[in-house]
């Protein structure tokens, strides 16, 4: 299998030696297929959200190695982990996360503003972005009028503003109802089409069962209780 | 250039987007910077006006003191000064104040000499006639009289006497502008009712300047009854009242100084749940600690230089236009100047480097470092929501 990422007895623990110590993930071994659909499958607390951060390079381990595209990023330092987070993967977070208070088109592009493309070809990148999710009337609408659906959508192009590999999506069916999560799974084909590797964490029927996603990982108490090919 | 172009963009737009709470930030840091401000323009700008007025003085003037205060000397006492070795010319002056009811205000009535420098013509001569008068265009202003006009004035005896304006000059002081008569030495003799042989006090030229020093303690050997006065002694002290009264303000605003200092740290420290969420979400999206810092720099900058601005604004207006209505009573002390006159706008600076130092350079900084923290740690937190 080709694998864009590999994880190796990684392990999660907040507060550790604390009397709060929390143990998120326990030696888990995985691995995510290249151009695939991998979920994250498991009840509030089994660890999926740690996981899917470990994964991310938005937390580091407590011990174990993750490779991404062939590199240990287990013990990378945060300034060469933001690198990485840039150029490889587009989260989609179960919130949405989006910056209140400023426009559509300016949210999406945030991701690109640190960098030296020019305005106008980021707008021109946003807006083909937009038209295929379907959100190009509502680029100029500020973030706070938009419906759960359309923000979600939102959260999914500003994903996808630096052409990732890997789209991660945290709970992106909690705030939708059957018909926009329906939606949503044509969106990830979609994206899965065009050659990008997605990795849902979630608990919705909706998505991990009837066959969307290639690989389903089911998750209970930090660690993996099966994985389901399908 | 183009990503910190963007980035400076979405600063702005971040401020805009906590209007109120950035206006409150922009109000009382202008009102800090206005207030320092005002009391360092008007006291520069009292020094350099007595440093105008003092630059064309002499290096030497002699009185003589009767009862602790200032008397008529006379004149014969030029002739011991004139034996001392080192001495140049001596000359007597003959002067004094004149308080002009109608105008309300005080005029400095001077019998001209060979040594009246720094005052420049503007129309017409100095007066040559015991009947002719020369003033500045600020009392000419006020009393609107021009080249041909009469000044009246009422001498020692209550008697009015017209004087025939026959030059208007200017010089590079305000205070001579506004306040200087110039008249003939008999003149001012007869006006005050001056006895003959004595003078207002009498100008001592020192050839060699290292030789003032001695010649003071000559003068003061052979006429204990004087003060002599050397012209920086008088630029030294006008320098340390002013100071001293500029630090009394400052010392009093102190507190109001402190109150900023500790609202911009609680304003900058506590950063609230949105803009930690905030941080965290650009984080996620793949800004780098610096692109934050950078973000949060700008914000600091454009808070800071928009109150620095304003406040250097209001205070400009303050003491220039309003001519420091709130502090100069308390700057000029008990000897208020008449006539009113505008302040001529000087400014330090050095002194602008100063006030900006000290406010612009603190408060980046306060809204700098607790973003830094912030923008260090994971942003796993993120995720959680």
């Amino acid at each position: 299998m080709d694998s864009v990422i590999k994880t190796y007895d990684i392990a999660k623990v907040f507060n550790p030696g604390m009397p709060d110590q929390i143990k998120a993930v326990t030696d888990i071994s995985i691995e995510i297929e290249r151009g695939g659909i991998t979920v994250l499958k498991g009840p509030s607390g089994s660890g999926k959200t740690s996981l899917l951060s470990l994964i991310g390079c938005m937390s580091r381990p407590t011990s174990g190695r993750i490779i991404v595209n062939g590199k240990d990023v287990a013990k990378l330092p945060e300034r060469f982990l933001t690198g990485i987070r840039r150029s490889t993967f587009g989260f989609v977070f179960q919130h949405f996360n989006l910056i209140s208070g400023i426009s559509v088109i300016e949210n999406i592009m945030l991701p690109l503003y640190p960098s030296d493309i020019k305005l106008s070809s980021i707008r021109k990148r946003v807006e083909s972005i937009m038209e295929n999710l379907g959100i190009s009337g509502k680029k100029d609408f500020s973030v706070q009028r938009l419906s759960g659906g359309e923000q979600q959508r939102v959260a999914i192009a500003r994903s996808l503003i630096n052409e990732p590999e890997v789209i991660l999506a945290d709970e992106p069916t909690a705030h939708l109802d059957s018909k926009l999560s329906e939606d949503l799974k044509d969106i990830f084909v979609t994206l899965q089409k065009e050659g990008k590797t997605i990795i849902i964490a979630t608990h919705d029927p909706i998505i991990h069962e009837g066959g969307f996603a290639g690989r389903v990982i089911e998750m209970r108490d930090g660690m993996v209780k099966e994985v389901t090919v399908e | 250039m183009e990503k910190h172009k963007k980035i400076l963009e979405y600063a702005i737009s971040s401020l805009l987007r906590r209007t109120y709470r950035n206006l409150a930030v922009i109000v009382v840091f202008s009102f800090m910077v206005a207030v320092l401000s005002s009391v360092l323009f008007l006291t520069h700008s009292f020094k350099v006006e007595a440093l105008n007025v003092l630059s064309d003085a002499p290096e030497l003037i002699v009185q003589r003191i009767s009862g602790g205060r200032h008397d008529l000397i006379p004149a014969d006492y030029m002739k011991k000064i004139k034996e001392i070795f080192g001495v140049g010319e001596v000359i007597p002056r003959f002067w004094g104040y004149y308080y002009d009811r109608m105008t309300d205000s005080n005029y400095t009535l001077m019998g001209i000499d060979k040594n009246m420098r720094g005052l420049e013509l503007l129309d017409g001569r100095m007066p040559t006639d015991s009947g002719e008068c020369a003033i500045g265009k600020g009392v000419s202003d006020v009393r609107s009289a021009g080249i041909g006009g009469k000044m009246y004035l009422i001498n020692s005896r209550g008697r009015v006497i017209a004087f025939k304006v026959v030059g208007v000059f200017t010089s590079g002081s305000n205070i001579l502008t506004n306040d200087l008569v110039l008249l003939t030495k008999d003149s001012v003799k007869t006006f005050f009712g001056m006895p003959s042989g004595m003078a207002t006090d009498i100008i001592v030229e020192v050839n060699n300047d290292y030789e003032e020093p001695f010649v003071i303690s000559k003068i003061k050997e052979l006429l204990p009854d004087t003060r002599p006065i050397m012209k920086r002694e008088i630029i030294r002290t006008y320098d340390t009242v002013f100071s001293w009264r500029s630090g009394m303000i400052l010392i009093m605003f102190f507190g109001a100084l402190t109150a900023f200092c500790i609202l911009a740290w609680d304003k900058a420290t506590g950063l609230s749940d949105g803009e930690r969420q905030e941080i965290g979400i650009l984080k996620a999206i793949g800004w780098e600690t610096s692109d934050i810092l950078e973000l949060k720099f700008w914000e600091g900058i454009v808070i800071s230089l928009t109150s620095f601005l304003s406040g250097l604004i209001l205070a400009y207006v303050h003491v220039f236009f309003f001519g420091a209505s709130v502090f100069s009573p308390v700057l000029k002390g008990w000897s208020v100047l008449f006539p009113q006159f505008r302040l001529m706008p000087y400014i330090s600076l050095y002194q602008v480097f100063i006030i900006l130092f000290f406010t612009v350079v603190p408060y980046v900084a306060s809204t700098i470092i607790p973003s830094w923290r912030a923008a260090i740690t994971e942003p796993d937190s993120v995720m959680r929501g």
